[in-house]
């Protein structure tokens, strides 16, 4: 049981990795997961049952942007061992995705707010010309917790049961899902803000207002405002008069700073 | 000019696909560090870094070099978040503008490389989400459950294999067009001495493609309600949608000019979304 516990968890891992280090080739699909889980366990033909189940429901599920889903990965590779482990069908199976996902999904949010100071201590690292300090926090410390993330939790279930993920999902309180739900909100606004910063001045801060609006009236997407903001610009082209240097070093100068 | 323009060696043809296949690897590694305040910004510092060590060879002994070079190291701190597939085209671009920079520092603005990010991972996010995570996604695992359902193992193999190519594809010639056609393109614009100009329109498409984001991937509402017939939200919601992201936005860049501590900023957005959304104002 050690070993298999092992290895499921290092499965776990991969999936994982496919979206850290493998640029999100598509690993991390249940039907691929639950079918390695099924022949690690020695049955091919239950992971694929199980991995057609859960597929069906997160073909679904699209990673856009800033928001995090509920984890695939966590409760297909979860799911799937139970079912074999415990003979029981698919559909028992499923009853189990579903909350180890979202308690996947928790963890992850915790996870990628801290994973926030990483930046800050890059940052720092850059300050005192420690390059290859700053780099490693990407490429070192990031895998090294995610894999964490899956490797415990998928570890400790296979080895002592489902029964504990289950007991340990129902002791999270909702206020505390709620909040870090709201909070991962508001951290987007943040790094909008830092990148705002080297680039917002009196004089420009009506574009980025103008394309505010245009999505929050219109509902058009970040695409279509691109392609509008670059046909205004092209059009800009034409009307400004043809100074050179003029725009730009009045645009360094002054700041937003009374706002 | 003359005298601070810096040689700057074009890569030889050896040199070149190593670089390509960097873009490539890097740009599929991009998420390892995904975090919320940065998103992919440490992802892509190390996809740039390779160009500007190389851009600046003799930052321990030359102060001058040392200081371009924290400078870019810190430039590309900022917020990105984009397909990884596509961002080997914005790591490719970013690093001809590098090289560019390094090459006229007097010219070239280097706020311009991250107003090009940003007006480039909007659209490229969109249409790379929805062609990998939508099309490509959909058509291979619908024709691999297929397989599946009859209990055979093609059926993720095919997937995989459907998946792959397109993604691999995407991701190497992104990179080496970006790069390509950007080394191209800015040789035209110093020669024709439009650079300020150019960078300048560039900021705006950034501001406007930033605004977007603030209206449309934030989405924080406020659940106050008196009764049932005064809700809050669509009170604020007849004077402007999506008032409140804009709100915050703007009182965290308010904090950031107060020079208030960025770890502080952070604490702040994270206890502060638990506290505000126990008491029932944010959700």
């Amino acid at each position: 049981m050690l070993v298999k516990a092992i290895l499921i968890g290092l499965i776990g891992v991969f999936g994982n990795m496919d979206s850290r280090l493998l640029g999100r080739s598509n690993f991390e699909q249940p039907l691929v997961m639950s079918c390695l889980v099924g022949i690690v366990l020695g049955d091919l033909q239950k992971g694929l049952v199980v991995g057609v189940a859960l597929e069906l429901i997160f073909l679904g599920v699209v990673n856009i942007g800033a928001a995090a889903p509920p984890d695939m990965v966590l409760g297909s590779v979860i799911a799937t061992a139970f079912a074999i482990l415990s003979h029981t069908t698919a559909q028992m199976a499923l009853t189990i995705a579903l909350p180890v996902a979202i308690f996947g999904q928790m963890i992850g949010i915790v996870l990628r707010m801290f994973m926030a100071t990483f930046s800050h201590m890059a940052d720092k690292d850059i300050d005192a010309g420690k390059f290859k300090k700053a780099r490693r926090y990407h490429i070192v410390w990031g895998p090294i917790l995610y894999a964490l993330m899956y490797f415990v939790p998928i570890f400790l279930a296979v080895y002592f049961g489902t029964g504990i993920v289950k007991s340990i999902v129902d002791v999270i309180p909702k206020w505390l899902t709620d909040g870090l739900n709201v909070a991962s909100k508001v951290l987007p606004a943040f790094g909008f803000a830092l990148l705002m910063q080297t680039m917002l001045s009196k004089k420009t801060v009506v574009y980025l207002l103008i394309g505010f609006f245009i999505t929050a009236y219109g509902k058009l997407s970040v695409t279509a405002v691109a392609i509008f903001a670059v046909l205004m610009v092209l059009v800009m082209n034409e009307v400004l008069p043809k100074k050179p240097n003029s725009v730009a070093s009045e645009l360094a100068d002054d700041d937003l700073e009374e706002l | 000019m003359t005298e601070e323009k810096m040689q700057v060696k074009p890569l030889n043809k050896k040199e070149q696909r190593h670089r390509f296949w960097s873009f490539f690897w890097r740009s599929y590694a991009i998420q390892a560090s995904w975090n919320y305040e940065g998103q992919m910004n440490m992802g892509f510092l190390y996809g740039i870094a390779p160009t500007i060590d190389r851009l600046y060879p003799d930052a321990e002994t030359d102060p001058e070099q040392m200081a371009k070079k924290k400078e870019a190291y810190k430039r590309h701190l900022a917020l990105y978040n984009c397909t990884p597939q596509t961002s080997a085209f914005v790591l490719g671009l970013s690093s001809s503008m590098e090289e560019e920079y390094a090459k006229n520092p007097n010219e070239f603005n280097p706020e311009s490389i991250n107003a090009v990010k940003t007006s480039l991972m909007g659209p490229l996010s969109g249409v790379g989400d929805s062609f990998f995570q939508g099309t490509v996604r959909v058509l291979a695992f619908g024709l691999g459950l297929n397989f599946a359902k009859q209990g055979s193992i093609l059926g993720p193999i095919i997937a995989m294999i459907i998946s792959i190519i397109p993604s691999f594809l995407v991701t190497y010639y992104g990179g080496k067009f970006g790069y390509t056609a950007g080394n191209r393109f800015l040789k035209q614009l110093t020669a024709a001495g439009v650079m300020d100009r150019a960078m300048h329109l560039i900021t705006i498409v950034g501001l406007m493609v930033i605004g977007s984001m603030i209206a449309s991937m934030i989405g924080i509402t406020t659940p106050i309600h008196m009764g049932k017939t005064f809700k809050l939200q669509s009170t604020l919601d007849t004077i402007f949608p999506e008032m409140i992201p804009l709100a915050v936005t703007f009182f965290m860049y308010w904090l950031l000019k107060k020079k208030v501590n960025t770890s502080w900023i952070m604490l702040l957005c994270i206890v502060g979304g638990i506290v505000l959304s126990v008491l029932g104002i944010f959700a």
